[in-house]
């Protein structure tokens, strides 16, 4: 199974509401839109993995870190974002990050617990 | 093409893919195919309306290019001057002269992402301004299936190339302006004009719209259909073209002229405000709740000072009203438990018997309670009945006064107490950002307080615009 990180994206978004219209108005089954959006994650990490293939590096401030059930969440201030075409600047991040090593993690969003661990 | 901004791509083919893989799902259920269409038309239009993609529309394979052909004399200067394709909005063709125009007979096409019209010569075009424009010379625009739509063209590169969205947007929107004038030899003028009596972000909904009306797109002499091609530059970032609106193809007109006019001489801040505001001429309309979701109205709205944006603030307004009355509330209950106090027992010194008038009785009574209970029964009663009475008074008209000062040491001592508890708040503010970044990390490693932070496959959204990354690396000290 693949991520469900990527479902709260513009791209994911947009396709849990569309499929929210279409079980508003009972074109399909709430059990289809889930089955669409496990596809989707199929796809969009796949898409992410092999399509996509520029760099990005960093600089800020860290302002908070959390560590559960294997996510990363981070909020930075005043970073830049280098790219080879473009430099953005935003005053603040949040960056959710799931382990790049183990794909077997579908429950992401369910997780509500709160805990700060350092790597050593 | 995908060095310059893959995002647009990339989005396109993840649509086209989830949606192949669940189309057996959907058979299965059941479910038309129409659905599967609605869930793709649904998914790209909202798209679409997020500022996430700049030019996704262009990258699009469904939408048929707008071609533009002006026949004879323009291919010559077309290729001479590319840049000159260029035409502000309201004003002529300026690389159009009557000089410039060769003799060539090959046609010269503009494309425009969208629809293909077909303008006979003779035909007479009417704005949505009114304005009439006559058209001399024929004017063809097809519709074509794929990109290339300009035939040996230098200017084609550029409206081939979607890939390289900034120059696409500077010559394309601009050649869609609200009045787009091409002038041939003097002899032989074309005037085409593109109107837009509406702006609609939502692209694949009207060029949907649109396919279903294709027919009627012919102009005959006299008809007053007014033919606007759609450039879905909903997204369109102003800084490319700040000063001109977008525009939008409506083959039905169903817009009044002071919707145009709106859109004509409003600029792309305009546009941007109403993108911004998530305006969508679509059913699916996607709106804040403070717009409405008439499309007239909402121009109105923009072109007077946008009343809509007040309606929160009216809503806000009432919320004030019950605290004061909760607030008077409390007070008065605690001012007639101290009243009773005062009667039966304990004479305070502080609180509502803190007065001046009070005092002096309030001394009395610590020294000799029995001895002057009488007096302070009828004295210290009037005076706290009275001070109970106006309470209970200005609790009746919903309004906190100032005549409350005896409970002024009473009433701080709920908010000495309701500040404490800083922290809860600040935690949900603090991650609810518009900037988000959703990837896998490879590495997070920890020196002290310096962070490395080593990323990828990852989805950056900044202001409503995305952007991906394959690797990412970042440092920072917390």
């Amino acid at each position: 199974m693949a991520y469900q990180l990527y479902r709260n994206t513009t791209l994911g978004n947009s396709l849990q509401e569309s499929l929210d219209e279409l079980i508003q108005s009972q074109q399909i089954t709430p059990q289809l839109a889930l089955q669409v959006l496990l596809q989707f994650d199929k796809a969009i990490n796949s898409a992410l993995a092999q399509r996509v293939r520029n760099r990005v590096n960093f600089r800020g401030a860290l302002n908070t870190y959390r560590f559960c059930d294997n996510v990363w969440t981070f909020v930075l201030n005043d970073v830049e974002f280098r790219e080879v075409t473009e430099l953005i600047k935003v005053e603040k991040v949040k960056i959710v990050a799931c382990d790049g090593k183990s794909k077997c993690f579908p429950n992401f969003f369910e997780s509500k617990t709160t805990l700060r661990t350092l790597e050593s | 093409m995908a060095y310059f901004n893959p995002v647009p791509k990339l989005y396109r083919s993840v649509i086209e893919d989830v949606i192949e893989r669940v189309r057996n799902l959907f058979a299965e259920e059941g479910i038309e195919e129409q659905v599967l269409k609605d869930l793709k038309q649904l998914w790209e239009t909202k798209v679409l309306q997020s500022k996430a993609t700049e030019d996704f529309f262009r990258n699009s394979i469904q939408s048929p290019l707008f071609t533009l052909q002006l026949p004879h004399n323009l291919h010559q200067t077309l290729q001479s001057s590319a840049a000159s394709l260029v035409i502000p909005a309201g004003r002529t063709l300026p690389s159009f002269t009557t000089a410039e125009l060769g003799t060539s007979n090959s046609s010269a096409n503009f494309t425009f992402p969208g629809y293909s019209i077909h303008v006979p010569a003779g035909v007479t075009l009417q704005t949505a301004s009114g304005h009439l424009y006559k058209v001399n010379v024929p004017i063809m625009v097809t519709q074509t299936s794929g990109r290339g739509g300009i035939l040996q063209h230098p200017s084609q590169e550029v409206f081939q190339q979607l890939g390289q969205p900034s120059v696409i947007q500077t010559s394309v929107l601009q050649l869609n302006p609200c009045s787009l004038q091409a002038t041939t030899e003097k002899s032989q003028r074309i005037e085409t004009v593109l109107q837009q009596p509406t702006v609609l972000p939502s692209g694949p909904v009207d060029r949907k719209h649109f396919e279903n009306t294709t027919t009627d797109t012919l102009v005959s002499p006299g008809n007053e259909h007014k033919i606007m091609p759609e450039v879905l530059m909903s997204r369109q970032e102003s800084s490319h073209y700040v000063s001109l609106p977008s525009v939008v193809f409506s083959p039905q007109v169903s817009q009044t002229n002071s919707n145009v006019e709106s859109v004509l001489s409003g600029s792309a801040s305009m546009t941007q405000n109403l993108h911004g505001g998530s305006l969508s001429m679509s059913s699916h309309g996607v709106l804040h709740q403070h717009r409405t979701d008439s499309h007239p109205h909402i121009l109105k709205n923009r072109m007077y000072g946008c009343d809509s944006v007040k309606q929160p603030r009216n809503i806000q307004e009432p919320s004030n009203i019950p605290v004061s009355k909760k607030d008077s509330n409390c007070q008065v209950d605690l001012n007639i438990q101290v009243t009773d106090d005062d009667i039966n027992e304990i004479i305070q010194v502080d609180g509502i018997g803190d007065t001046s008038s009070n005092e002096e009785i309030g001394n009395a009574r610590d020294v000799d309670e029995n001895e002057f209970l009488g007096i302070i029964d009828t004295g210290d009663l009037k005076v706290l009945e009275e001070e109970a009475d106006s309470i209970s008074n200005e609790d009746s008209a919903a309004t906190s006064s100032d005549n409350e000062d005896p409970q002024v040491d009473i009433v701080e001592e709920d908010p000495l107490n309701s500040g404490d508890d800083v922290s809860e708040q600040d935690v949900p503010d603090l991650f609810d950002t518009d900037n988000v970044i959703v990837c896998q990390y490879d590495k997070i490693h920890r020196s002290k307080n310096k962070w490395k932070f080593y990323l990828k496959d990852g989805v950056m959204c900044f202001g409503g615009r995305d952007y991906v990354f394959s690797k990412a690396i970042g440092d920072a000290e917390w």
